[in-house]
């Protein structure tokens, strides 16, 4: 008889969830619209002149022009790749961070866990904007220090979940098994319980994506992020100004793009733990 | 029916919460500054900002006439104006007297002193200790016999001794002291009237120590107990203020704008001046249009909404009884550059990026179109400034910009690395930067932005940490010295020469300049060093501005004055007439 393996059985469970397929077609979309623009293909001139200094949205300009004349709707896909490039870049760094520290202190317990949850405890109890400006502020600004201190600070949540999991699955029997078959502490961890835990990463990076993407948003904002590149933050705050004179679609077209990313994200999040959490089955 | 009254009460007591009236029996007046104040010791009060707050707090020995144009020193501290010797070296000052510093824990009791010429000295000598780096030293360095000689013996030493004497400053006694200058500084009394030369108590800086930018004791008409770095300062009526009185004289037509009705009457006019920290725009405009600020320079984009076809205040305004003031403002804005990067010692460089620049577009989109465009570093209006001199770089030319590129050496920008400018952390600023940019990208030259907040921008200028920034520099007084000596080379960083331009056949011209008193000859050699430091191009030049001021019908008093650090005390208000119009907001 065949049977559904874990990963297999959620496939079905999400390819059942209409909803969440289309939170996923969005967030492949946008993906694709952020390697096009990364690549060259698209948006590459977003800098030009298209007409005169912020004509409304018409057919040839579909989301109207800046102050300068360019077109906001290359800008707001400009403003995507940055967007999408800050959410793979910090979950490139803070996964990692969270995954081994959250395995080391669930698996060892003791002073090392107590360390472990000690620094994570103290790491949030900071703010986190207050975090991140201070860490762009000593790495200079940029989109780099943007990559880092977004990396840097949203590896907590990831970390404790990692923790719990891996400190229930150690006492079970495939992994008193492994042991017994002589294998050593770091086989047992990597090779056979982070294996077992792996759905919680992908749940947790599609919830950090959108965090990461709001952050660079707010701290472009801020004038703190990215420099010299279209940014929805930085759209936002040219607008703030624009606004009083009428010349609401920058805002419009960098808000839409954010919420729609966003609520995509958030969709599938909450699809993927469904399909991915066995707690969560059939509820 | 206990737990009834008691709630009847709560309810009462909440909505009496929620309907906050706003109290207009209070004489005080609101204002704006646009940007976070670097702390109150006048010998740092370098940007507009932070001195138009030092001088609600401290004074110096002369001030600016608050109605007289062209502008006026007048004495304030002193008593009169100096008695100056024949050779035109020796300056006799005499004090008013019984000047009481404001009260403070620094004093014996608590009670402020009288201000006495060991004062002045002291003052003096702080701007010239080397330990605290005043950024205001340029106004003195090489000015006063024996001042320079002093800083330097204590460069080298562990303390500075204050108590060891200057050659060229002598106190005659408590209330009059004389100065020697080196060779003759026309420009001196204007020194003297700025606020890095506000005079200070030996006693508030050593009680306070470091923390005495924070504690402002001074001698002038409003207190400022202290200065919690807060984004609202509260200034209130000095108690132990002189008796100093409104003018009652001033320029021809003042009298019809009810600029003299207070003539006469003991200043300060009002109880408490409340000053916001606002950096944005959009937040300036709305408490203006709640009357919760009584006067305003009008932010870029809401200039259409204020002013309609450049010079008629909107009538929605003028309901309101509002008033619109234009005025041509004494300063320059500019894109410096770090002379001490090899860069920008290429000259071919640099024109190439000033006529790459649309400077007619920049000011349609950042000054309304209100703007002059500059054509060296005189800006109009001050003696030096000759209309009719055009700089062959200041113009918009691509084909001129790139063949001047390739001149340089860089030919479409090949093997030139990319340009950051730094700038103040603000939407207009990086967007000026944008098109500056934008407009450079055409010819090949990459520029990036980097933005910081104004400390941090004063510090990278000071430290030399930038490579290019953005600026915009106000007349400190009105004399074209004051922005020759921006590009002089003694004055580079940390002084005002910012951008470490070094000319010696410059410096040689400034020497002779600013040393002969104000007429014909001073203002043609000016002349010639401002057109011959144009074709240089030490700065992309941009523009001298033209500023719109709003004010509320209730401010009276109010003449536009580019040296305004004292012109808060002569302010007045019309309690009835807010009361009245309050209603229409």
């Amino acid at each position: 008889m065949k049977t559904n393996t874990l990963w297999k059985d959620a496939f079905k469970r999400l390819s059942n969830d209409k909803l969440a397929l289309v939170a996923l077609v969005i967030v492949c979309f946008y993906f694709l619209i952020a390697i096009l623009s990364s690549l060259g293909f698209v948006a590459s001139g977003w800098s030009q002149e298209v007409g005169a200094s912020n004509l409304a949205p018409s057919m040839n300009h579909f989301f109207g022009t800046d102050i300068f004349g360019r077109s906001v709707l290359l800008k707001v896909i400009r403003g995507t790749q940055i967007a999408m490039s800050v959410g793979v870049a910090a979950s490139i760094i803070a996964i990692p961070i969270g995954v081994i520290l959250g395995a080391l202190a669930g698996y060892f317990g003791g002073w090392v866990d107590d360390i472990i949850t000690w620094f994570y405890t103290t790491f949030s109890s900071v703010p986190n904007i207050m975090l991140l400006i201070s860490i762009t502020l000593i790495l200079g600004k940029g989109i780099f220090a943007v990559y880092i201190a977004l990396g840097a600070t949203s590896w907590v949540t990831l970390c404790r979940l990692i923790r719990g999991e891996v400190m229930k699955h150690k006492e079970r029997e495939y992994v008193q098994a492994a042991g017994a078959i002589g294998g050593g502490h770091l086989r047992k961890l990597f090779r056979h319980i982070l294996p077992n835990v792996s759905h919680i990463i992908i749940i947790n990076t599609s919830m950090q994506f959108q965090i990461a993407i709001k952050s660079e948003v707010i701290l472009s904002y801020l004038g703190l992020g990215v420099q010299g590149e279209p940014s929805w933050g930085t759209m936002i705050d040219d607008a703030k100004l624009e606004l009083v004179r009428g010349v609401w679609w920058q805002l419009a077209g960098a808000t839409l793009a954010m919420f729609l990313i966003l609520l995509a994200f958030n969709i599938l999040g909450d699809a993927l733990r469904d399909a991915l959490d066995p707690k969560l089955k059939g509820k | 029916m206990k737990r009834l009254v008691l709630l009847f009460g709560g309810i009462f007591l909440i909505l009496c919460g929620c309907s906050k009236e706003r109290n207009f029996d209070e004489r005080e007046l609101h204002f704006i500054s646009p940007e976070k104040i670097v702390g109150f010791d006048p010998i740092h009060a370098s940007d507009m900002y932070s001195g138009n707050e030092v001088g609600k707090v401290y004074e110096g020995l002369f001030e600016f006439h608050p109605l007289k144009r062209p502008y006026e020193l007048m004495p304030n501290l002193a008593e009169s104006l100096p008695s100056v010797s024949e050779d035109g070296l020796t300056y006799t000052f005499k004090l008013k007297k019984n000047v009481l510093f404001h009260d403070s824990p620094a004093f014996k009791d608590g009670k402020g002193r009288e201000m006495k010429s060991d004062d002045i000295i002291f003052s003096i000598k702080r701007l010239a200790d080397p330990k605290l780096q005043a950024k205001g030293w340029w106004l003195y360095d090489d000015k006063i016999a024996g001042l320079n000689e002093w800083r330097e013996k204590y460069a080298s030493q562990e303390t500075t001794n204050y108590s060891d004497e200057i050659e060229g400053i002598k106190k005659i006694d408590d209330y009059s002291f004389s100065i020697k200058l080196k060779k003759p500084y026309p420009q001196f009394l204007y020194a003297l009237a700025m606020p890095y030369s506000f005079v200070v108590a030996k006693e508030a800086v050593q009680h306070f120590g470091k923390e005495f930018l924070n504690h402002p004791v001074g001698t002038g008409p409003f207190i400022l107990p202290v200065f919690d770095q807060s984004n609202r300062i509260v200034y209130l009526k000095n108690p132990t203020f002189r008796e100093k009185l409104y003018p009652s004289e001033g320029e021809e037509g003042d009298d019809k704008l009810g600029l003299l009705a207070d003539a006469g009457k003991r200043i300060p006019l009002v109880d408490k001046i409340v000053v916001d920290i606002v950096v944005e725009s959009q937040p300036k405009w709305l408490s203006f249009q709640k009357a919760k600020a009584d006067l305003l320079e009008i932010p870029k984009d809401n200039f259409d909404s204020a002013v309609i076809a450049g010079k008629e205040i909107a009538p929605e305004l003028k309901s309101k009884g509002i008033r619109l003031y234009a005025n041509a403002q004494l300063d320059d804005t500019f894109f410096a550059f770090n002379h001490d990067d090899p860069l920008f010692k290429n000259k071919k460089l640099r024109q190439a990026m000033s006529v790459a620049w649309d400077r007619q577009e920049a000011n349609k989109l950042f000054y309304n179109g209100s703007a002059v465009e500059s054509q060296s570093v005189i800006p109009q209006g001050l003696g030096g400034y000759r209309k009719e001199f055009k700089n062959p770089y200041v113009k918009f030319d691509l084909e001129m910009a790139k063949k001047l590129l390739a001149e340089a050496g860089y030919p479409n920008g090949k093997g030139l690395p990319s340009i950051t400018i730094q700038t103040r952390n603000e939407t207009v600023a990086r967007q000026m930067i944008e098109h500056f940019a934008k407009n450079l990208e055409k010819i090949g030259i990459t520029i990036k932005v980097g933005m910081n907040t104004w400390p941090e921008l004063i510090n990278k200028v000071t430290k030399r940490q930038h490579q290019m920034y953005t600026m915009a520099w106000g007349a400190d007084y009105p004399d074209a010295e004051n922005f020759l000596g921006l590009l002089y080379c003694p004055n580079s960083s940390p002084g005002s020469n910012g951008s470490n331009y070094c000319n010696p056949d410059f410096d040689n011209l400034y020497k002779t300049a600013t040393i002969l008193q104000d007429g014909p000859e001073r203002n043609i050699m000016y002349e010639k060093m401002n057109e011959m430091i144009a074709l240089d191009m030490p700065w992309i030049f941009g523009f001298n501005r033209t500023k719109f001021y709003l004010s509320q019908a209730w401010l009276k008093n109010y003449k536009f004055m580019e040296f305004n650090h004292s012109q808060f005390q002569y302010l007045n208000l019309d309690l009835e007439v807010k009361k009245e119009l309050i209603k229409k907001f």
